[in-house]
């Protein structure tokens, strides 16, 4: 079997979350299958700037293909766009106008999807939101599974993507969370979908002690590892800790690990010790007594997974469902929603040993239940062979574009609208070790804070089909399969 | 910190985060969401509440600024039936009438004649409205006016009563490190007291004949089964012996003459001749060294 990973960007120095993510698959994967890599000449996400040379590379042993990107991203433009179709009623047009400003603009990575759509068995697609992802699972023609890697923000409202993920043969989400999400979105409980994420390489031999004496680090620390940035929430995470330290007569500090671009509050016990290595990464997690997890918006966290692989405990940002209901199902953390809970919480872990040592306890085992690699790479190989003893294409029509006119119809709800319409809140069941359709029903397994009261918001003049249900399931109205309509 | 009831394998996040829930929820008395607390301090009040912003003659003040503001009344007329076809001149008035048959069948002058005098209607009622909500305006700038007033009268008075509660921690406190002070101080005398000068109602309930107790070499005379004990000792035990009373009073505590005894039957208060090892099963060596401690009758030990 011969499979493809597409992704935006690749490289071992690429270290953006759903690129290492793929990385990580695809090295894996390569175990089982025949893996070859479709990706960018671009390293940097914000520009898509031609760095690398085009054509074939070897990484990590495995194939890599790449091709250039069309233009640069023009950031002013892409505001613009962004804003027009997250704040504001726009058009079809006005989203595929902003898919292309986003970029990775590459037609030629898309030509060659559609040109060997044929000779590869399945195209294994990273982030929906980007172009190479929308263009490539039409090009891909009944071939494509996707790996969202969704996150609750306004793109996830944006009506073109609804046909994309009901068009994939197939979904790998990151978390029960991100499914219910997406399926609510699109109504695409019918599509074949495992919740799967991703396992960490934990180093055998840690050494604690060395990092600590490398930085000088004295006395317990809680850490953060990650991009320092206001839309991670380092910002709240500093007024938070700080508090903290005002209020509690606790002796944890904060050791902040990673590029930093905020400043950074100037006070003895928080510590930046910058970007570091993976072993150095791995010693300072070992070291601490928890990992904070402030972000909003996560897919999965492979941080806070690394905190438990080595039995720390994570204090998570209880406003992201993802973080939450990891920490609920895993009972291996606790969150917070507010300053007193961050501040109360870090309190009962730093003085609660027990409560530590259990947590740490519980998220080891989490971790190897449902990360390690073995498990992973079970689900991948199972899906591709259900895939492969299914007909050819499934049995689903293929949602096409509208027309010209159609397009142009500014009759789309704002993306931040219809996403802050979507159901929230953590899924308290663990995620099923066996693919299936249906897993877990939303219905089943969510604490909803935000159910709406009518059908999701799945509308647009993609759909061909029509809904049934109070959750929207989507039901095609017969027709051959694969029928892709005119784009 | 709660003691949170976590058995090793059986930790439920959720229960654990009730509990520190909760326990935020006492802490702070009313549960207010995160975002209803941001919007409560969102709403700037100072700008009403600082006394110094409210103007004594604002009501005059108002009503001489309206005074001179009081626009001229707006300008109305009269629209009747004939009002389109009128005019001092009395043949082109006849002319007028006569051709107005003709005029009506080019077009229907009666709905604008219509629309017209409703229009005079209604801006004769907008103005006589305009007249009395001058008045009313008064009345609301009254209102207003009191209102601030008493806003800033009870922010003064809030202000005042903040000062109150400070100065009463301040004497709290002044008076906790007080009592803290004194007791050290009674803790602390006897034994110097002890050492220098033996009390008078210690020397009589020795045996006869036998000395007075002499201090030992190491400095505190006051020993336990021959090991030396220090004030703070001294008071920690006290405390102790103050806790199994059950909560007697403050001032038997600092030395009233009733003590109670498990807290219902009154005793009179062992002074160190009546003292006896049977007073206690586990604190034998009490009375001995409560002779020891109290010098004076007179003096509060605060060991009752």
């Amino acid at each position: 079997m011969k499979v493809a990973v597409v992704a935006q960007r690749y490289g071992q120095a690429i270290n953006g979350g759903a690129e290492l993510h793929a990385r990580y698959i695809a090295e894996h994967l390569a175990r089982h299958v025949t893996v070859e890599v479709l990706t960018t000449c671009a390293t940097d996400y914000v520009t898509w700037r031609n760095e690398l040379p085009e054509g074939l590379e070897q990484v990590n042993g495995v194939t890599v293909r790449r091709f250039r990107v069309a233009r640069e991203r023009d950031p002013l433009a892409f505001a613009q766009l962004s804003k027009r179709v997250f704040d504001e009623q726009h058009s079809i047009a006005d989203e595929l106008a902003w898919l292309d400003a986003e970029g990775p603009t590459s037609r030629a990575l898309v030509k060659h999807i559609g040109r060997h759509a044929r000779d590869i068995d399945y195209f294994i697609f990273f982030s929906y939101r980007y172009y190479h992802a929308y263009h490539g699972v039409w090009a891909a023609d009944r071939r494509a599974i996707l790996v969202p890697t969704a996150e609750r923000d306004a793109a996830i409202g944006l009506s073109i993507f609804r046909p994309v993920f009901r068009s994939a043969r197939a979904l790998m989400y990151n978390s029960p969370e991100e499914r219910a999400m997406i399926q609510a979105a699109a109504g695409n409980e019918d599509v074949p979908s495992v919740v799967v994420g991703v396992g960490s390489d934990v180093p055998p031999n840690l050494q604690p002690g060395r990092i600590r004496q490398k930085y000088g680090i004295h006395g317990p620390f809680a850490i953060y590892v990650g991009r320092i940035d206001e839309n991670k929430g380092c910002k709240e995470l500093f007024a938070f800790f700080e508090t903290y330290l005002r209020e509690s007569a606790g002796r944890l500090s904060l050791v902040l690990v990673g590029n930093s671009l905020l400043p950074i509050p100037t006070h003895p016990r928080i510590r930046h010790l910058g970007f570091l290595d993976d072993a150095d990464k791995f010693d300072a997690i070992a070291a601490s007594e928890l990992l904070i997890m402030p972000s909003y918006f996560e897919s999965l966290s492979m941080v806070a997974l690394e905190a438990w692989a080595l039995g720390r405990p994570v204090l998570a940002n209880g406003r992201c469902d993802v973080l939450k209901g990891q920490s609920i199902r895993s009972n291996a953390g606790l969150y917070y929603e507010n300053e007193r809970e961050f501040v109360e919480t870090l309190r009962a872990l730093e003085q609660n040993r027990w409560l530590t040592g259990s947590l740490g306890k519980n998220g080891r085992h989490f971790f190897r239940e449902h990360y390690d690699w073995p498990v992973i790479e079970r689900k991948y190989v199972d899906m591709l062979e259900r895939l492969s003893k299914e007909e050819s294409g499934g049995s689903r029509a293929v949602d096409a574009l509208p027309g010209w006119f159609a397009r142009r119809r500014r009759d789309c709800r704002a993306g931040s609208e219809v996403a802050a319409s979507l159901p929230a809140g953590p899924c308290r069941l663990a995620p099923s070790a066996r693919p299936d359709t249906r897993e877990l029903g939303p219905d089943e397994s969510h604490d909803v804070a935000a159910k709406p009261a009518a059908a999701p918001p799945v509308q647009g003049r993609h759909q061909r089909g029509r809904f049934r249900g109070r959750r929207g399931s989507y039901r095609p109205r017969g027709g051959p399969a694969g029928h892709r309509g005119s784009r | 910190m709660p003691d949170f009831t976590v058995r090793s394998d059986s930790v439920n996040v959720e229960q654990i985060m009730e509990q520190i829930r909760a326990r935020i929820r006492e802490k702070r008395g009313v549960d207010y969401t995160e975002d209803q607390i941001r919007e409560l301090a969102a709403v700037k009040l100072e700008k009403f509440l600082d006394p110094r912003g409210v103007r004594s003659d604002l009501l005059e003040e108002f009503r001489r600024t309206q005074a001179a503001r009081t626009p001229p009344a707006p300008p109305n007329y009269a629209f009747g039936e004939e009002t389109l076809f009128e005019t001092h001149r009395a043949p082109l008035r006849f002319l007028r009438r006569l051709l107005n048959p003709i005029l009506k069948l080019f077009f229907n002058p009666n709905p604008l004649i219509q629309a017209l005098h409703i229009q005079a209607e209604l801006n004769t009622l907008n103005a006589q409205r305009e007249t009395e909500r001058r008045g009313l305006d008064q009345l609301h700038f009254e209102v207003l006016h009191n209102l601030v007033l008493e806003t800033t009268r009870m922010s003064i008075e809030i202000t005042n009563l903040k000062m109150r509660v400070e100065s009463l921690t301040g004497r709290l406190e002044f008076n906790e490190r007080r009592a803290r002070a004194l007791e050290s101080v009674v803790a602390y005398r006897p034994a110097v007291a002890d050492r220098v000068e033996p009390s008078p109602r210690a020397v009589p309930s020795q045996p006869t004949g036998a000395p007075p107790p002499a201090p030992p070499a190491g400095g505190s005379p006051s020993t336990i089964s021959g090991m030396p004990e220090g004030p703070g000792q001294r008071s920690r035990r006290r405390r102790r012996r103050r806790g199994r009373r059950g909560g007697g009073s403050a001032a038997a505590v600092m030395g009233s003459a009733v003590p109670a005894t498990g807290g219902s039957t009154p005793e009179p208060m062992p002074s160190a001749s009546a003292a006896s090892p049977a007073a206690g099963t586990d604190n034998s060596s009490e009375p001995a060294e409560a002779g020891a401690d109290d010098p004076t009758p007179s003096e509060p030990s605060g060991e009752q």
